[in-house]
């Protein structure tokens, strides 16, 4: 009895987080879901932009080219996918029970979300990393000095660790994940086609002018719009009202479903 | 449930006096009858399933509703200008495909859990007819595109579309997404036998997403560049929604139905071999 009380052996936080996280990107190399990755981010560029290129330039949308104003779009989809698909995965875990087992591990109740949240960072990394490229091979530039573009870059991954967090609370808390959350892609698009990242707000129908002008996508292509420049001077100066709405929306997405997360990944099963 | 109380009986006939009981092979475990009786009752346990599953339900009802309504106020305006046409008659059948091919991943998505828990193994062992566990996978998913198209079509008649080719024309445009959807979920089921569970959703995904944009419904095809409009005119999708367009408006049916009939025909036959190898082995090994 004495030796079953053994003394407790002396973990250490960062490497449980480094392993678990580790846990959870090997896979994705080796089973080939980092090629879905990059097809899904260059799916959602040449998606956009090669059908609606000429429909949308037939009016005047005030940036230099198409490529220029779809952009932001393109990011948040590549992200948002990112995110909610990594979110998938982790979802597949709690169904599995392994966060059950590190219920009576010797492990902080935050490490693997954190780990969690980490590898979807690295999704999400991979994603704006592609439709970058994708974004510049359509004639995408930055014009904005350093500070813009690295504020764009980390706009973009700040969204999706918001997306990542809802992901993973609907994957939690759900008794069926795996058939709920494929779904969630056509609401992603709803979203995305209901905002100004494709079209000007004004040429949407006068009733839904609110909805569009205010939600969360047309505020964030707004800030990232302006964050991203453009070499004529409509794509709007970096102030805080305009990026403020911007991280109003996404730091008060994480601020709201992070205790509501910990309440639902409390529960017992 | 029948099938279970028939091996039942079997069993305790010949085991009446015998230590050992001398299972009665049914010898009409594989005869036709025997196949539509257990596709029948098989797939009305999925449909059954399927139908408890009220999150789902509502998401892959509701889910092609709302898009098509977006779709509608985004784009319905520039090509109805653009085609002298409403975008509906595009939209509408581009839509209900969506909707067909979306849906099927929630049926791998039951098929890889009831692999899991080894429910597949149990029928394999039982006498059921070896082809009722895939058929009905595929007449479940069948009823499940039907309706689901039956619902985005109420929706279009609202917003405005409208049949002018008459009743039969009407009920062929109902059934189209079916022909398409099901060789659609035969490639899901086999990609969910060999593949791991994400990847066989995201790739899904990807499929349909680049299936949409780059197909005749999106936009009309002369808006993609030249070097792009033969593989967007003669993806499998483009040629559902020109017989759809055909058989709503007004235009050619004949030839895209052709077609349409082919690229089924021929993913059918390209996936029935792998998909039967991988069910078998699904079943013994669990």
């Amino acid at each position: 009895m004495t030796d079953t009380a053994a003394v407790r052996p002396t973990t250490s936080a960062v490497q449980q987080w480094w392993v678990l996280t580790v846990r959870l990107i090997k896979p994705t190399l080796r089973n080939g879901e980092v090629l879905t990755q990059v097809a899904a981010s260059i799916m959602f560029t040449v998606g956009f932009y090669i059908p609606l290129k000429h429909i949308m330039s037939a009016f005047p949308l005030g940036l230099s080219s198409y490529a220029q104003y779809l952009m932001p779009l393109i990011a948040l989809q590549a992200v948002t996918f990112a995110g909610v698909s990594a979110a998938f995965r982790s979802a597949t875990d709690s169904v599995q029970g392994i966060n059950r087992r590190f219920k009576a591990m010797p492990i902080s109740p935050l490490t693997p979300l954190a780990s969690r949240m980490s590898a979807s960072m690295y999704r999400c990394s991979t994603a704006l990393a592609v439709s970058l490229v994708c974004g510049h091979v359509i004639g995408f530039r930055f014009y904005g000095d350093v500070a813009h573009t690295v504020g764009f870059c980390l706009l973009v991954l700040l969204i999706g660790a918001a997306m990542a967090v809802i992901g993973d609370l609907i994957g939690t808390a759900n008794e069926n994940p795996e058939a709920t959350m494929p779904l969630m892609l056509p609401q992603l698009l709803i979203l995305g086609l209901l905002s100004v990242g494709l079209q000007p707000v004004e040429r949407f129908p006068s009733w839904i002018h609110p909805f569009v002008r205010d939600q969360p996508v047309s505020q964030d292509v707004y800030a990232l719009r302006a964050l991203a420049g453009d070499s004529t001077p409509a794509a709007g100066e970096v102030t805080w009202s305009v990026v403020g709405p911007a991280l109003a929306w996404v730091v008060g997405i994480i601020v709201i479903l992070l205790p509501l997360h910990a309440l639902v990944a409390s529960r017992r099963r | 449930m029948s099938v279970a109380s028939e091996e039942k009986t079997t069993v305790a006939l010949g085991g009446l006096g015998d230590a050992r009981p001398t299972v009665r092979r049914d010898a009409k475990e594989n005869s036709p009858r025997r196949l539509v009786w257990h596709t029948w009752l098989l797939t009305a346990r999925l449909l059954r399933r399927w139908s408890r599953d009220r999150a789902t339900v509502l998401e892959s009802l509701v889910m092609p509703v709302v898009l098509l309504v977006a779709l509608n106020i985004v784009l319905g305006n520039g090509i109805s200008q653009l085609t002298g046409h409403s975008a509906l008659y595009g939209s509408v059948p581009l839509i209900a495909m969506v909707g067909a091919m979306s849906g099927s991943m929630v049926g791998g998505i039951g098929l890889m859990r009831e692999r899991t828990d080894g429910l597949l193994s149990r029928l394999w062992v039982l006498p059921v007819h070896r082809a009722s566990g895939l058929l009905s996978r595929l007449a479940a998913d069948a009823v499940r595109i039907v309706a689901t198209t039956a619902v985005i079509m109420c929706a279009g008649l609202v917003l405005g579309f409208r049949f002018r080719q008459g009743i039969l024309a009407s009920v062929a445009w109902l059934l189209i997404p079916t022909t398409f959807g099901v060789a659609f979920t035969m490639v899901v089921i086999t990609i969910a036998l060999y593949a791991a569970n994400t990847i066989m959703v995201e790739a899904t995904e990807v499929v349909w997403g680049l299936l949409m944009f780059f197909s005749s419904g999106f936009v009309p095809v002369d808006q993609y560049p030249r070097w792009l409009q033969p593989v967007v005119r003669n993806q499998p999708m483009s040629d559902a929604i020109e017989v759809m367009r055909g058989l709503s408006v007004g235009g050619p049916v004949l030839a895209p139905m052709l077609a349409t009939l082919l690229w089924s025909a021929g993913i059918a036959a390209a996936c029935a071999i792998p998909m039967a190898i991988g069910y078998r082995r699904a079943g013994m090994r669990g």
